[in-house]
């Protein structure tokens, strides 16, 4: 394998990977979470069936090592519960039919609902575990294939606060600002509202790497994480405070002389009003609002603000909030006030949590957003992008709505949803609530290769493949565009997701805009519609990919060889050059806890579920290792309400309740409970969660809202235990 | 130089990557010999991973009635499908409680150090897939001699003496900085 340069350091190892007779390795990437770690899947030559993984040593990200979801990832390939045939739904049961049939069903409807509602009437609700490629063509379809303006996707919950807060601060939505070596060479770690170890564990190697040159390490999170265990300080933060902690540390590090004036004049603008707003931030008035030790405030901005490199990387804790994208500015103003970015181990970043997190929230299938992160109302934008479509531009429709906006007016404004590689009925806030929006669809279809708690409400259940059963790309953590290298197979009668939309389109007449052969070949017409986008895509190729182990967009030439690390030359993406040092007041959760709801819930991950769980839920290596969801509790709160470990627990916000076991722990805040959320039905923590957006990038609120508790009472809990599995 | 698992114990988050990885190598029937543990629970989230500590002198082989548990080049292989009777000495004999017996097979299995992959040169599979390199692969010395922490490879088992090939790089629980006690 050649390598390039810009992998030097990164974590690969010197060896091999073993070859077994009668078998192919496949060197492809893991299907879940932001990171794409490299693997080789083992497929028998003669019956093309996946028979294990074997560790791909040399790619650089991971060097062959695999967190418990990557090492049985390939086991959702030959899984008995795949979808191998169309369901239609008959007689009010989903039941086994032909393609012919049900895209005849589907067309039909399409054709019915527009006619009556207009083209607007049907929306697509897609998903960010994606390829690039089958990201770009649902965002094609939507807009020249159904012709609506209705398509947002799942990355809504995920990705978008981030997105905002790169955007509005340095003008720019590239995850990290460098390669994830960069890291390594920190002298100091800000780690926020990420749970590193168990969410990214691929992430860990750096870390430790920094740590074992010496770097101070801390972590602001609720629950002693397996990451805030060896931080040097655990910030220990009442969810939903993290503008005010934020603020707290710049007062500090303002106070003290510790921000670099001369990097402030030179690429800044707004750090009077900054220096302003924080001047009230005092560590005891932080103190009080976070509920974090004052000394370890101070600590923290000491550490942060005399270090010479430091690089802060934050998550969904800091980014599920109703001020999530200004949270995210306030955490990258510590990097721009200390002047610690654009250079190797300086920098910001944000963990992606879906598989191509990244690159499916740059390629158009955002309500508001086209190809390359072209913005949908940006006349230039429209005309270039169809120019590559080949249609007039007044073809494409305008903005629509976001993710969570789609779901509230189903039955309503759209009549019709297509819903691609997500599973709301798990994922979305109050799912009760989304459940009943599901109902009012006069029709639903729904792709995915398992049937998911959302496909089980659908009309019509399209069966896909499995991700290595595609070629494509996906686009990592870093930026780093990477080739997910396939198995030609499709098991059943199952169809990839691309060929699906493009059979559609060509039964709905506009199949003259949708034909293709291959991934790779709607791969360049991605490229060439990205040109001259922040995104821009132009210059890779999959060979170039091959080569190098992944290109870092923007690559705008096939000369180019990518951008590892943005802002080298301290030049933001704004017209003067200069970042946005924005200000911000704490405000608090939009609900906050009261008599009646005291306690503050918030959710997250474990380190053996992916999102909404229809994948990892379904291998028996995950689910035995964690099966249910639970409720990580303190033992003061424990004793309180006369809750021993192990007792289910009722948990009640003002949308819904849940009953799971407690587990005892002295790892999460006094005042505070943890639910992990991959599950549905009556395990859903999401049933509690509050479905508050942001009103900058409509994300919801996932990671705070106020809840009661109460000790189960015997017959009270439905179904005993899991229903699901 | 013969090579060693060495294990950080301050790096484990608990995951269990190992446990499901050492299912994947080809000699092992899908049956993972590695254990992880939570150290301290309810209290803090430590955790570390166990595989076998390859003792200088096995008590599982030595407990062994049919001598079907072999050492070759000091790893404690596991034990032969031929003799093995499933009788459980090993799993009582060991001191680490390593061996386990495969029920319907009526076969004891435990960690050979992946030797379908270190006889070719590949470190075993909890350590390929280590996310944290809480699991490393050294010669020896560097195991035993060359890390940035206190290391412990000889055990007392009250009174009972028993050196390890396998070596445990000790977390600090002086100051109890990272959760260890």
């Amino acid at each position: 394998m050649q390598q390039h340069s810009q992998n030097a350091d990164f974590s690969q190892r010197p060896y091999e990977p073993i070859t077994r007779e009668g078998e192919s390795l496949v060197a492809t990437h893991c299907a879940f979470c932001g990171m794409q770690c490299g693997m080789n899947i083992r497929v028998d030559n003669e019956t093309m069936s996946v028979l294990g993984v074997e560790p791909r040593y040399d790619f650089p990200m991971n060097g062959g090592r695999l967190c418990p979801k990557g090492v049985s990832a390939y086991r959702q390939a030959e899984h008995m519960e795949r979808l191998l045939k169309p369901l239609i739904r008959k007689n009010g049961v989903l039941t086994e039919s032909s393609w012919d049939e049900a895209y005849d069903l589907i067309v039909s409807k399409i054709k019915e609902l527009q006619a009556k509602h207009g083209k607007d009437t049907i929306g697509l609700y897609s998903g960010s575990s994606m390829t690039n490629e089958k990201c770009y063509i649902m965002g094609k379809f939507a807009r020249i294939g159904l012709g609506t303006k209705h398509i947002d996707y799942n990355g809504r919950y995920c990705m978008s606060a981030a997105a905002t807060g790169f955007n509005q601060t340095v003008g720019i939505d590239r995850g990290s600002t460098g390669p994830w070596s960069d890291i390594k060479f920190a002298d100091v770690l800000l780690i926020a509202g990420s749970n590193t170890a168990e969410c990214h564990p691929l992430s860990m190697p750096y870390v430790w790497g920094a740590r074992d040159r010496g770097a101070k390490l801390i972590v602001v999170d609720p629950r002693q994480t397996k990451t805030a265990l060896v931080a040097d300080i655990h910030l220990d933060i009442r969810p939903g405070t993290d503008i005010a902690l934020t603020n707290g540390i710049l007062h500090v590090m303002i106070n003290e002389g510790m921000v670099d004036r001369a990097f402030i004049d030179e690429h800044t603008v707004g750090y009077e009003a900054l220096e302003e707003m924080t001047r009230k931030y005092d560590p005891a008035t932080v103190s009080e609002i976070t509920g974090v030790a004052s000394e370890k405030i101070v600590e923290a901005a000491r550490l942060f603000g005399r270090a010479k490199n430091g690089f802060v990387l934050f998550a969904r804790g800091i980014e599920q909030h109703s001020s999530g994208s200004d949270t995210v500015s306030n955490y990258v103003n510590l990097c721009l006030t200390t002047g610690k970015v654009g250079r190797k181990g300086a920098g910001f970043a944000t963990f992606t949590g879906q598989g191509n997190g990244q690159g499916g929230r740059e390629h158009g299938q955002k309500a508001d957003q086209l190809p390359g992160y072209r913005k949908i109302y940006d006349p230039a934008a429209r005309a270039h992008v169809a120019s590559v479509w080949g249609v007039d531009e007044s073809e494409i429709p305008g903005p629509g709505i976001s993710a969570y906006e789609m779901l509230k007016v189903l039955g309503e404004e759209i009549k019709m949803l297509f819903l691609v590689c997500s599973n709301p009925m798990v994922s979305a806030p109050s799912v009760g609530d989304v459940g009943e929006y599901l109902k009012k669809l006069d029709f639903f279809v729904c792709i995915d290769m398992f049937l998911s708690e959302s496909a089980e409400l659908a009309d019509v259940v399209l069966p896909s493949t499995v991700w290595v059963e595609d070629n494509g790309t996906t686009t990592n953590v870093e930026g780093r565009v990477i080739h997910i290298k396939g198995i030609d197979r499709t098991p059943g009668e199952s169809k990839r997701d691309w060929k699906i939309v493009c059979e559609i389109a060509e039964r709905l007449g506009r199949g003259q805009y949708f034909q293709f052969n291959s991934a790779e070949e709607i791969f360049n017409e991605l490229r060439a519609a990205s040109k001259g986008g922040i995104a821009d895509y132009s210059g890779i190729t999959y060979d170039k990919i091959d080569r190098m182990n992944g290109v870092f967009w923007p690559c705008p030439s096939e000369e180019h060889e990518g951008t590892p690390r943005l802002f080298e030359d301290l030049r933001f993406n704004f017209p003067d050059g200069k970042a946005r040092l924005l200000a911000f007041e704490h405000t608090g959760p939009n609900e906050k806890v009261d008599a009646q709801y005291p306690i503050i819930l918030t959710t997250g991950r474990v380190v053996f579920h992916y999102l909404s769980g229809n994948q990892t839920r379904r291998i028996e290596a995950l689910r035995k290792l964690c099966p249910d969801p639970y409720v990580e509790m303190h033992p003061n709160m424990a004793a309180k309400h006369g809750i021993g470990n192990g007792e289910m627990v009722k948990i009640s916000s003002r949308r819904g309740s849940i009953f799971v076991p407690a587990k005892v722990t002295q790892a999460i805040r006094e005042d505070s409970l943890f639910v992990p959320y991959h599950w549905g039905k009556q395990l859903a923590i999401n049933h509690l969660t509050n479905p508050a957006l942001d009103p900058k990038s409509k994300i919801p609120e996932f990671k705070v809202c106020a809840v009661k508790i109460e000790k189960a009472k015997k017959g009270e809990i439905p179904n005993g235990e899991s229903a699901v599995h | 130089m013969a090579k060693v698992l060495y294990i950080d114990f301050e790096r484990c988050i608990g995951c269990r990557a190992c446990m499901i990885g050492c299912e994947e190598c080809s000699g092992h029937d899908h049956l993972s010999r590695m254990f992880v543990d939570e150290l301290y629970p309810g209290e803090t989230v430590a955790t570390s991973p166990t595989p076998c500590m390859h003792c200088a002198t096995p008590a599982c082989a030595e407990s062994c009635p049919v001598q079907a548990i072999s050492v070759l080049d000091g790893v404690v292989l596991s034990a032969s499908h031929e003799k093995c009777i499933g009788c459980k000495n090993c799993t009582y004999a060991c001191p680490f409680g390593i061996p386990r017996v495969d029920e319907t097979r009526n076969l004891m299995y435990k960690c050979d150090l992946c030797y379908d992959r270190t006889s070719k040169g590949r470190p075993p599979m909890c350590v390929s897939v280590c996310p944290t390199d809480t699991i490393l692969f050294l010669d020896e010395e560097e195991a035993r001699h060359k890390r940035n922490k206190p290391v412990q490879y000889v055990w007392d088992f009250g009174g009972t003496t028993i050196e390890t090939r396998t070596v445990i790089g000790i977390p600090d629980k002086q100051t109890h900085k990272f959760g260890y006690h």
